[in-house]
């Protein structure tokens, strides 16, 4: 019994020396591709100084004059015949998953950016349609005119149709103005607009589609719930080096258990990709009644816009 | 004999205009004898004018043409009337409700007038029950959105900021004011961390902490500090908070 448990004590030991020789064996092994890899990668001007300074300190201090002499014959040899061609496995294998971890990035961002582009809402579209049916019975001139406006809206809107250089901050008030001219013709004296905007800034970059989110919820959450209706002022100002667009109305005001929205939602998220802190997404409810919604991004005006008009 | 008479409520003024004359076409011995531009007006001209029939747009300001008629569905025969709508389409075609697509006429608007004129004279069908589905299937969305605080109201400057809960990474109790942290600014409201707790959404934020409320989505990491206190590590953010014994489980077998 005694003797049985001693044997199995014994098969333990050699079972955990087996295990620490293995483990010696496998650190080892480890250390010289480290050992490699750095040989390989490192540049020959420090290599050579490190020779060096192993001659001067073996054959000062140690006397190991001989192995000193073997390492650095051996290195030489490992860097000339296989470093050139570790070092460039290396840097390939390196490359590659920088450049995966960057294409991964950039498809992430994309995607995200083309779930985030505004729809048309189908309401709007056939509130506008019956509207334009409508007119062409009764004021064919108007009818003709909300039909452009409506071209121009879903010409903006549509991402495939969007035009270069939409990211213009003119751009996006002259869509917004034909929005507002339709809703304006839809709520007749319900809706009142004035647009303060200087000739200046027009050419500002500035994201599209995030003025129309914000004048989109201003009606449909400000002005068309309240019965009487009501006005939406657009500003545009500069300050420092931040342009700030803000579009405030006098509706009835901000519910602050009301869903965040996918509009909101969107706009921060896009503001963030594009700016990253640098932008600013700011909802106020001011003292009078209504809601202020601004958003602020770095002012980059285009300095060729003078010379091509 | 006397001509029937309807009503017509929409907000949009051309749509009324519209739905006028394509109904004298149609039904010229209809006589329109009111129009409204929003659910209270429609119902205050019903009352007044008891008409026949009605015609609801669905989207007004005030009352929604659907609440409108459940305080009319007795006393008129009605008509919806809607250029889209999701939810209130496919309800009606369940629910035997009439209804007519913007811009109406043709051979629909026909059909309509029609079955109306034979309803002319008898008691409206009792479409309580309908009535009273489609608008807890139409203001769903909205119900649901009732439930939670999804904005922080704050006192910046002279101005009264909302700030979303989507925007918040943590709220934390300050003596008698509770600090809301973003990652771009940091303010103080008077809610105390309790009301707060209360009216969230427990799915978005957590308490962690007697003082402590924090954002699911914004928690980077739970690590230990040389204590053995839990920590939270808020994405983008250097501020390290503390988890209470109370709280650990939050955390546990992640």
């Amino acid at each position: 019994m005694k003797k049985n448990r001693l044997a199995q004590a014994g098969y333990n030991n050699a079972k955990s020396l087996l295990d620490i020789i293995r483990e010696i064996g496998e650190t080892a092994v480890s250390l010289w591709w480290h050992f490699f890899d750095w040989l390989a990668q490192v540049e020959w001007r420090k290599l050579l100084i490190i020779w060096l300074l192993l001659l001067i300190l073996s054959a000062s201090l140690f006397h190991f004059t001989e192995q000193a002499w073997g390492f650095i014959l051996l290195s030489l040899a490992l860097k000339v015949l296989a470093g050139g061609k570790r070092k460039a496995e290396l840097e390939a294998r390196h490359a590659e998953s920088q450049a995966d971890e960057e294409s991964i990035e950039r498809r992430v961002v994309e995607a995200r950016m083309a779930a985030l582009q505004a729809q048309v809402e189908p309401h709007f579209l056939f509130n506008t349609l019956a509207l334009i049916g409508q007119l062409i019975e009764t004021d064919p001139p108007q009818a003709a005119r909300i039909h452009q406006n409506l071209i121009d809206y879903l010409r903006a809107t549509l991402p495939q149709m969007r035009a270069k250089g939409a990211g213009t901050l003119g751009r996006q008030i002259e869509m917004s103005r034909a929005y507002l001219a339709i809703m304006q013709a839809r709520m007749r004296s319900r809706l009142a607009v004035s647009i303060d905007v200087p000739e200046e800034m027009a050419s500002a970059t500035f994201p599209v589609m995030m003025l129309q989110i914000l004048i989109e919820n201003a009606i449909k959450h400000g002005l068309e719930p309240k019965i009487e209706g009501g006005r939406i002022d657009i500003r545009a100002s500069v300050e420092g080096q931040m342009l700030q667009v803000d579009v405030v109305d006098d509706g009835v005001g901000f519910n602050p258990f009301s869903s965040d929205g996918v509009g909101l939602a969107n706009v921060r998220e896009r503001l963030r990709i594009q700016y990253g802190n640098r932008a600013q997404l700011v909802i106020e409810a001011p003292l009078t009644g209504g809601t202020r919604a601004s958003i602020r991004v770095p002012y980059a005006p285009d300095i060729f816009a003078g010379n091509s008009k | 004999m006397t001509r029937p008479t309807a009503l017509i409520a929409d907000d949009e003024e051309g749509m009324r205009q519209q739905l006028r004359s394509r109904l004298q076409e149609v039904w010229p011995a209809l006589d329109i004898v009111a129009e409204a531009a929003n659910g209270v007006e429609a119902v205050a001209l019903a009352g007044q004018h008891q008409p026949d029939i009605v015609f609801l747009d669905i989207r007004m300001p005030g009352m929604s043409g659907i609440e409108a008629a459940r305080m009319l569905f007795n006393r008129c025969h009605l008509v919806f009337v809607t250029a889209y709508d999701q939810y209130a389409i496919e309800a009606f075609e369940q629910g035997a409700l009439d209804y007519l697509l913007k811009p109406v006429g043709g051979e629909r608007l026909k059909t309509t007038c029609a079955r109306l004129q034979t309803l002319i004279g008898q008691q409206p069908d009792n479409i309580e029950r309908q009535l009273s589905q489609l608008l807890a299937q139409h203001s769903k969305p909205a119900a649901a959105r009732q439930e939670y605080l999804r904005w922080i109201q704050a006192v910046v400057g002279a101005n009264l900021r909302m700030i979303s809960t989507r925007e918040v990474l943590f709220f934390q109790a300050d003596e008698k004011y509770t600090r809301v942290q973003t990652e771009q600014s940091e303010v103080l409201i008077r809610k105390t961390l309790k009301e707060l707790a209360d009216e969230l959404d427990p799915n978005e934020f957590w308490r962690i902490h007697r003082s402590t409320l924090v954002r699911v989505d914004a928690i980077q990491e739970v690590t230990r500090d040389l204590r053995g206190r839990q920590m939270v590590r808020i994405r983008n953010f250097p501020e390290l908070l503390e988890v209470s014994r109370g709280h650990a489980h939050l955390f546990q077998q992640m």
